[in-house]
């Protein structure tokens, strides 16, 4: 914990406002968080509560209003460059609506082979080895390397989207609701892909759902936000077993049947 | 893929696409048509009704009304097709840059385009082709001019609608290029509605330019035009209402050839009717 891989530093991003525009809205205010490397951080937290928009800008694709993140000990607002294609390389997300997280003029190959081409990794067959023995990786045939998005289940577009977030052996996946589209019963698939992977490659994790029993079962640590705040942040036991904030607590009491989220905890193990 | 196709729905733009090839063909192979040159004067036959030996009968100097009016079909496909294809790739340019970049560059632009549109198509056609002097490859370039803003504004909201998909967020993620971005993920993305509209863009383009030489601003007799074909028979309807029927007639079938292509195109690309 004495050397967190990343550092979430104050964080504030407010969306609007200006001059003369009033004060805007406030999406994330002032979060502080820290992920030990190879570790799971679960984000919980109800619609609008700032989560996703905390993810955007960890992956850099959103500029915070004030505070910093570092990853690796870099502040990943200060990279440039040589820098910048680095850290695309080592940052990746997996997106929450498997509907749209693929363009869906391009084969799956055409899409796994993006972020090869983009870096310039590999030539043209070792890149087409690369993604047969991914799609492998991840449950699938090599069949599905020539289908088009709209010709697969959202279970399996989640796989692709794993695979893809991994193709360039990246250190940290940030993953939005990566499992919310899914049937209760592919979910538990996805998930346990997703730790299988985790848990391989080292990979350092935020995982941002509004899923109590998911955040649970993939969780190292788990910080509650409700509207743009930071409301609890600790170890995931701590924090399902004896939360301290009268919120977690109302969104622990609030899953339908713990006893049953538990059991199902148990039976993916 | 491998279904039957539904005929009857398609009907309509069957009829079209037959007479848009039978246009084009007319276009290409004008002097293998034609019965007579464009200019050959028949000084025997002035005025003359329809005759075996001009089907369609002669103007007042006696040439042929077919042969002048398939050779007209060439000028009327060159404009169109420049002036679509300008207004389709300066619009998409424009639409796309303003949408993808957003911001003042968003602004700019886009007051630029609201500016062009605020004038009546016809009249900021004239202006340029007063500004520009009058030839046919300027009634390309004003033509094409009004099509701008039309095609931008559709480019930018195609745009802003790909831009909130994820995999715009995912090729960003992986640091891909915004030149590269635009080429892969946004433009395949767009170009179905884009080219919708170039085919409706294309059957006005002949209607405008039929316009502007009507009005003598676009190809200068003695240069055949249906525009101009039609005043120069303005004068004589009475007696050879022909000269002015003929072109009337041809602009007509053209442009609903073109238009019920554009609707086949539209339902085609439209998943809504996708049966």
């Amino acid at each position: 914990m004495s050397n967190p891989f990343i550092e979430i530093r104050n964080v504030s991003k407010t969306f609007g406002g200006g001059m003369f525009r009033g004060p805007g809205v406030a999406a994330v205010e002032g979060v502080s968080l820290a992920v030990p490397r190879g570790q799971t951080l679960g984000i919980v937290g109800e619609s609008g509560s700032g989560k996703s928009t905390l993810l955007r800008i960890v992956l850099g694709l959103t500029r915070p209003s004030a505070g910093q993140v570092l990853i690796g000990g870099q502040d990943i607002a200060s990279l440039r460059g040589t820098a910048l294609r680095d850290f695309r390389r080592r940052v990746q997300p997996v997106f929450q609506n498997p509907a749209s997280s693929f363009n869906p003029r391009q084969t799956i190959r055409a899409i796994l082979r993006a972020p090869l081409e983009v870096h310039g990794i590999g030539t043209g067959r070792e890149r087409d080895a690369r993604i047969d023995a991914l799609l492998g990786h991840v449950g699938l045939g090599p069949e599905f390397a020539e289908r088009l998005p709209h010709q697969l289940s959202g279970g399996q577009k989640q796989r692709v989207a794993i695979a893809r977030a991994i193709i360039l052996d990246p250190q940290v996946v940030l993953a939005d609701e990566p499992t919310s589209a899914l049937d209760v019963s592919v979910q538990a698939q996805v998930l346990r892909l997703f730790a299988r992977i985790q848990a391989e490659l080292g990979l350092t994790t935020l995982f941002v759902s509004h899923n109590l029993a998911v955040i649970r079962q993939v969780s190292h640590q788990v910080a509650v936000m409700q509207h743009g705040r930071l409301v609890e942040f600790g170890p995931a036991e701590q924090v399902f077993r004896a939360p301290r904030e009268d919120y977690t607590r109302r969104l622990i009491a609030a899953v339908p049947d713990p006893r049953h989220a538990f059991a199902r905890k148990e039976a993916l193990a | 893929m491998g279904r039957e196709i539904n005929w009857p729905r398609w009907r309509l733009a069957l009829i079209g696409g037959v007479i848009v090839l039978t246009v084009l063909l007319v276009a290409i192979f004008a002097p293998q048509v034609a019965p007579y040159g464009p200019l050959d004067l028949d000084v025997a036959q002035m005025l003359s009704p329809p005759t075996a030996a001009h089907p369609l009968g002669t103007d007042e100097l006696g040439r042929d009304v077919l042969s002048r009016a398939i050779f007209a079909t060439r000028v009327s496909m060159q404009v169109a097709f420049t002036a679509a294809l300008l207004g389709l790739v300066v619009g998409t340019v424009i639409g796309v840059l303003a949408a993808y970049f957003g911001g003042w560059l968003d602004l700019v632009l886009m007051r630029f385009m609201e500016v062009l549109f605020s004038f009546p198509a016809i009249l900021l056609a004239v202006v340029l082709m007063a500004a520009l002097g009058t030839s046919v490859f300027n009634a390309m370039l004003a033509i094409g001019i009004i099509f701008i803003p039309g095609f931008s504004r559709l480019a930018r909201a195609a745009t802003q609608a790909v831009m909130r998909q994820q995999y715009v967020e995912a090729a960003q993620a992986i640091g891909m290029g915004h030149t590269r971005i635009i080429a892969r993920e946004v433009l395949p993305n767009i170009i179905a509605p884009l080219l919708v509209e170039a085919a409706a863009a294309f059957s006005y383009a002949i209607l405008l330019e039929s316009m502007l030489s009507f009005l003598g601003l676009g190809a200068q007799p003695p240069d055949p035009s249906w525009g101009n074909m039609i005043s120069t028979g303005r004068g004589f309807m009475a007696q050879a209402p022909w000269i002015s029927v003929v072109p009337g007639c041809a602009i007509f079938l053209t442009v609903l050839g073109f238009n019920l292509v554009g609707d086949g195109l539209r339902d085609a690309f439209d998943p809504h009717l996708r049966d």
